[in-house]
């Protein structure tokens, strides 16, 4: 009972780095020892993050357990709290509270082939768990990762998407909807990158994350393919406050996407009562 | 921890030196005159202002767990450093004289609370309180508590319940919290003879007896809202009697829906839990703009399936509701639970 | 915890509640069972309205502005100030004026008339809400030659036949929407003329949907209905020879003519003002020539837009009234406030809100924000900055105190004691359950500060001082003060006024639309809680006006999904609206309960067809695809 839900850690930017221009990752790292110590996250949790006088958001964890003295968070600007995150630079302290959610079962992933399909500013929650998986590489057999954005400029983590192409042992894929001079790769929506890879539904656990249109559409695709509900997972996004289930706020039937989820398959998201 | 409940009588005038010894050293609330006429629970200085006939107030004791504007957490930052404190309520409190549906929604909060992940402020308040119920002899005009078994008597889950005997109140002793609040003041009681127990039972049969041939229709609603077998045009006609000033959920002593919001500037906050209703549209309304409850009628249904779907009662291991009938008198519009949970059954508002 | 009785602050329903605090703090409210007006119920608003107390923004100190900046002063110095500024621009012969309002209590608002016409000798006195509300309480006076008529909202739910005139009844005035629906499920039949299908719209048993500016024509009509086969009544049957009711129209006279207690709501929708004042004496002559004018628990009420219009108005805070809300040309209303004051008062009409921004040098505004309130909106704040001297007597920081030279601080309503009006005629107690913060007064003393600075008396050592002079100025609160000043709700209910004669008016009907400008747009409502301060500063409450405010960053017009297919237009798309006067290119957004040929302008987004619209609440329109 001495975790007191509400009351935040301290945590000091360690770095900033532009994603694009209203995206930013940020590096941070708890200002106390023990609560570093103390910070142990799944891929696919959430904290809350609040910038003292702005008030508190949610954030994904961007980056894998596997590398436990920073962690990342990718926060794209869209208000008075997001912009008062954004002119915030390194030294700077904020608070965190969490981690929340019930994050991806890494786990029940070992041993299968796992597909990441993402667009956009829905990168930043797979990519915790993509960097656990390529941090333990042997666990796990094929990994393809699929991923879109409206131009080439709204791409994130824009180095790791090279390293992704040249690394073995991971297939990646990138398209944009528009192209821009200078730009030699993909260009259409995130479906036809289906057609650059082979797909073995009976064996893959597929992870979708990006605006509700693409979802839709990608996941009725894989359906199509003959990948079965339990084995699509996406995280569900609501009005968070608390992060332990009890302000409501969150709740879809009798469940909480701050405590049984936000990482739902498509058996569970079919099941869900509004 | 379970006890075996032992029984006590203190005489009726006695009961007043035990209130005197209990302010001794917490602070107590309970029924009292307020201003306007009017009943509410107070924190009383003197035995005598606490009232043992009266009509239950109409502001349930909810305020004294779970404070409209609760402050949780202090915030300081100097000079780009931050320091943070959580702000406990650590007084000793009791209420008194509560009724029983009043001391079930106490548990019921209690309980929400200690799940996992627990609410440490919560809880903290919570152990410092001991709740101390009066039985209903005479059940009042709008409750339905037989419905949900939150009373007329309760018959578990209580630190102290009262019943009036007529010259001695029995005193049901149900945790070791009610244990201590009795064992100070243990010269003034009696342990109950065998009569007065059978006294008490005739008693709760006689209130019981108050409700009448009506069967509780939370069972059928129950299976209907849990298989979606209410029909949304059902809501939507139902949500235009709704004018929601949320009055149902910050009156319920089983709502607890709540926002987190800082207060204060210029580097110094107060973190406050503040009640929150899921009948406002902003209540899942999203920084994008999207809201998934953008109807009044998705609000209302999201309501209803809180308080009286089989999943919730599956998880609670009880109804979100204590059948106080306080949402029949601050209803707005004419949607309180009893008129609702009919229009479930039937599958008609007003005839339609 | 304390629990102390109040009155709301927000809409004039008047409901009543506890405010409770402990430890000198608000934390919550309390529903109080035995109001006589809430009985222990509430809305959205009430049920916050400890919030904006605690979250707002604050006045803590009194400010003065030295070098471009507001700095802090001790209340003296700062006092002294204002008086010695405003007496050199009265000096120079330049115009001041002051504004009362309609969120500050009765004595704040006396106060603040004796301030203006006792005390800088100018009938240049107005509160911002009137201009909404004023056209509605000139319909009333011009037929019955008194405005202060009012039912009670228990009349409403005795009642057998309402007729409801309205923008939004459920969110301006949910406890008189909360009449409605009771009286609804006692089997009364409901009325209701209107621009948009609203939830009392959806739940009536006659709905005459009219384009804004148009109601008259509904009004016209059951009149002519009803009054097919009076006796009697030829002037208004020739006035009405062209009017030719609709089938649903004349059923729905039948109930009025046959009600035994019918009830006639009216608030101050969008539209235009002389449209606004037309319908309200036309309603008036409706509800006179069915019998249902002037006997209890029937007749007329004004829906007012916020706390304490009718206060406001009672007090005399108006460029025409005097407290009672006498004329300022009635010798012998003038004659008593001379007596009671000892000062001359001017003689004279003065400025409205409007006019005052436009053509005063100093100005001493009330706890409240002009560019929020009044329909010129962003002009309002313009004028403010262009004037010489602005005083802001505030609980919050608006906007108006962040342009004002002066910035005096007082307690929210929570915090200080007092009384309001409601809309019924109820005089309330307002009472303090916390100290205001820093060094902010009571609104009254500061007022009477200013008042003794002025040699327009002082020396009042309480609210309930000023309240018994109130007493002696206006004559029909004299009667009420005893009770109000009670032990409980302090609540009592002014007499209705005497009337004698009726004058019978219809609405005009010309339409407003052309072939050239088929649609109509209309103000939407006369009010943007947003911006609010009571409401702005509540985070329970403020949640969607800032959301609408961020999603809308270029003005929003709102249609119908037809009219939108028609103009080859989706949501979120431009269009381009142009009047006589001007045109805007905005956004649309869809309503689903409104019909083709309507265009909102939700009140928060008025700047943007400050040229279209001009002075008018509603004006033709032509509307492209952008």
């Amino acid at each position: 009972m001495d975790n007191d839900a509400f009351l935040p850690q301290i945590a000091r930017i360690d770095a900033v780095r532009d994603e694009t221009p209203d995206t930013k990752t940020f590096t941070l790292r708890f200002r106390e020892p023990e609560d570093s110590k103390a910070f142990r996250f799944l891929p696919g949790q959430f904290v809350e993050l609040p910038v003292f006088g702005y008030g508190e958001a949610p954030f994904c964890i961007a980056s894998s357990p596997t590398r436990p003295d920073t962690f990342e968070t990718t926060i794209r600007r869209t208000g008075s709290l997001t912009d008062a995150l954004h002119v915030l630079g390194p030294g700077a302290e904020v608070g965190i509270r969490g981690p929340f959610g019930n994050g991806f079962d890494v786990e029940g992933a070992r041993g299968k082939d796992l597909l990441f399909v993402a667009g956009g500013i829905g990168l930043p929650p797979l990519r915790s768990l993509i960097r656990n998986v390529l941090d333990e590489r042997d666990g796990f057999r094929s990994v393809t990762i699929l991923y879109g954005a409206r131009t080439p400029v709204d791409l994130v983590y824009k180095d790791e998407l090279k390293e992704w192409e040249t690394a073995s042992g991971v297939e990646f894929h990138v398209t944009v909807d528009n192209t821009l001079p200078g730009w030699t790769g993909n260009v259409g929506m995130v479906p036809i990158l289906f057609t650059k890879t082979t797909l073995r539904p009976e064996s893959t656990i597929a992870y979708v994350c990006g605006p509700p249109i693409m979802i839709k559409f990608v996941v009725q695709d894989l359906f199509m393919r003959g990948f079965r509900e339990e084995s699509v997972i996406s995280t569900l996004e609501r009005m968070m406050q608390c992060g332990i289930g009890k302000c409501n706020h969150c709740a879809i039937g009798h469940r909480y996407v701050c405590r049984d989820g936000p990482v739902f398959n498509f058996k569970q998201i079919r099941e869900l009562i509004e | 921890m379970k006890m075996q409940p032992h029984v006590l009588t203190i005489r009726k005038r006695d009961a007043t030196k035990w209130l005197a010894k209990l302010l001794e050293s917490r602070d107590v609330i309970a029924p009292a005159l307020g201003p306007c006429g009017e009943v509410l629970f107070s924190k009383v200085d003197s035995p005598e202002q606490v009232l043992w006939d009266f009509e239950n107030p109409l502001p349930p004791p909810k305020q004294f767990v779970l404070p409209q504007t609760d402050p949780i957490v202090r915030i300081q930052q100097d000079n780009h450093r931050t320091e943070v404190a959580p702000i406990y309520d650590d007084r000793q409190r009791v209420l008194f004289n509560v009724r029983p549906c009043d001391a079930r929604g106490i548990a019921f909060l209690t309980q929400m609370h200690e799940m996992e992940p627990a609410d440490a402020s919560y809880l903290r308040r919570a152990e410092k309180l001991t709740v101390i119920s009066l039985a209903c002899n005479t059940p009042c005009r709008l409750g339905f508590c037989v419905c949900s078994d939150s009373g007329p008597f309760l018959s578990a889950g209580h630190d102290i319940q009262l019943t009036d005997l007529g010259e001695k109140y029995l005193a049901e002793i149900g945790t070791a919290k009610g244990e201590g609040a009795v064992s100070d003041a243990a010269g003034l009681f009696d342990a109950a003879t065998e009569d007065e127990v059978v006294r008490r039972k005739e008693l709760e049969a006689e209130a019981r007896g108050h409700f009448g041939e009506e069967t509780c229709h939370f069972a059928s609603a129950m299976r209907r809202v849990s298989t979606r077998r209410v029909a949304d045009a059902l809501w939507e006609r139902m949500s235009d009697w709704c004018l929601e000033c949320g009055a149902c959920n910050f009156i319920c002593p089983t709502c607890y829906c709540f926002s987190v919001k800082d207060r204060g500037c210029n580097g110094t906050w107060t973190r406050c839990r503040t009640w929150d209703s899921c009948q406002y549209a902003a209540f899942t309304l999203e920084a994008s703009g999207h809201n998934p409850r953008a109807q009044p009628g998705e609000r209302m249904r999201r309501r209803f399936f809180h308080k009286v779907s089989a999943q919730y009662y599956v998880r609670d291991g009880a109804t979100g509701c204590v059948g106080c009938g306080r949402c029949i008198k601050v209803c707005l519009g004419t949607t309180d639970m009893p008129a609702v949970v009919a229009a479930i059954r039937k599958g008609a508002w007003h005839g339609q | 915890m304390l629990s102390v009785p109040t009155t709301c602050p927000f809409c004039a329903c008047g409901c009543g509640f506890f405010l409770l605090a402990r430890d000198g703090d608000l934390v919550g409210v309390a529903p109080g069972e035995s109001h006589p007006v809430s009985a222990g119920k509430m809305c959205a608003r009430g049920w916050n309205a400890h919030e904006a107390s605690l979250w707002g923004d604050r006045v803590l100190q009194p400010m003065v502005r030295r070098d471009g900046d507001l700095k802090a002063e001790s209340w003296d110095l700062a006092l002294d100030y204002v008086a010695s500024r405003m007496r050199s621009l009265i000096a120079e012969g330049k115009r001041v004026g002051v504004l009362g309002s309609a969120r500050a209590t009765n004595e704040e608002n006396y106060l603040a008339g004796r301030l203006a016409r006792a005390g800088l000798q100018t009938n240049h006195v107005d509160f911002c809400h009137h201009s909404l509300c004023r056209p509605l309480m000139a319909g009333v006076e011009d037929v019955t030659g008194e405005s202060a008529h009012a039912i009670r909202l228990t009349d409403i739910e005795a009642s057998d036949t309402i007729v409801l005139a309205e923008g939004d009844l459920a969110r301006t005035h949910p406890r008189a929407a909360a009449s409605v629906l009771k009286a609804l499920g006692r089997g009364a039949r409901l009325i209701v003329i209107g621009y948009a299908r609203t939830q009392m719209a959806r739940l009536a048993s006659c709905f005459v949907q009219t384009a804004p500016g148009s109601e008259g024509n509904a009004i016209n009509g059951l009149l002519a209905a009803v009054l097919g086969t009076e006796e009697g009544y030829d002037s208004l049957r020739r006035e009405l020879k062209a009017v030719s009711p609709s089938d649903e129209i004349r059923v729905a006279a039948g109930w009025i003519a046959a009600a035994e207690r019918a009830v006639f709501l009216i608030g101050p929708s969008g539209g235009r003002a002389d449209r606004l004042r037309s319908d309200a004496a036309s309603l008036a002559t409706l509800a006179a020539s069915t019998g249902h004018l002037g006997r209890p628990g029937r007749g007329l009420l004004l829906l007012l837009g916020r706390s304490n219009v009718r206060g406001a108005c009672d007090m005399g805070v108006a460029p025409d009234r005097l407290p009672g809300y006498q004329r300022i040309d009635d010798g012998e209303a003038r004659q008593r406030m001379q007596q009671l004051w000892g000062t001359p008062v001017p003689p004279g009409q003065g400025l409205d809100a409007q006019r005052m921004l436009e053509s005063v040098s100093g100005l001493i505004v009330v706890a409240d924000d002009p560019a929020a309130v009044l329909p010129m909106g962003r002009r309002a704040r313009a004028a403010l900055k262009r004037m010489e001297f602005l005083v802001v007597l505030d609980a919050f920081v608006t906007p108006a105190v962040k342009a004002a030279h002066a910035a005096l601080p007082i307690a929210s309503l929570p915090e200080t004691e007092g009384t309001f009006t409601n809309m019924e005629g109820r005089v309330q107690r307002v009472r303090a359950a916390s100290a205001p913060p820093g060094e902010a007064m009571d609104g009254w003393k500061v007022l009477a500060e200013l008042c003794a600075r002025f040699g327009a008396g002082g020396g009042w050592s309480s609210a309930t001082e000023v309240l018994g002079e109130i007493g002696e100025a206006a004559p029909r609160y004299s009667r009420m003060v005893p009770q109000v000043l009670d032990d409980g709700w302090g609540s009592s209910l002014l007499e209705e006024p005497e009337w004698a004669s009726i004058a019978l008016r219809t609405s005009p009907t010309e339409a407003l639309t052309s072939p050239e400008r088929p649609y109509v747009l209309a103000r939407d409502g006369a009010s943007d809680w947003g911006s609010d301060p009571l409401v702005s500063f509540s985070p329970t409450l403020n949640r969607e006006y800032q959301s609408e405010r961020k999603l809308f960053p270029n003005g929003l017009v709102e249609m119908s999904a037809d009219d939108a297919d028609a103009l080859g237009v989706r949501q979120g798309w431009r269009v381009k609206v142009s009047s006589a006067h001007g045109g805007a290119v905005v956004p649309i957004r869809l309503r689903k309960d409104l019909q083709r040929g309507v265009l909102l302008a939700p009140y928060a987004f008025r700047d943007w067809f400050a040229e279209v619209l001009g002075e008018d609440g509603a004006a033709a329109v032509n509307v492209e695809r952008a």
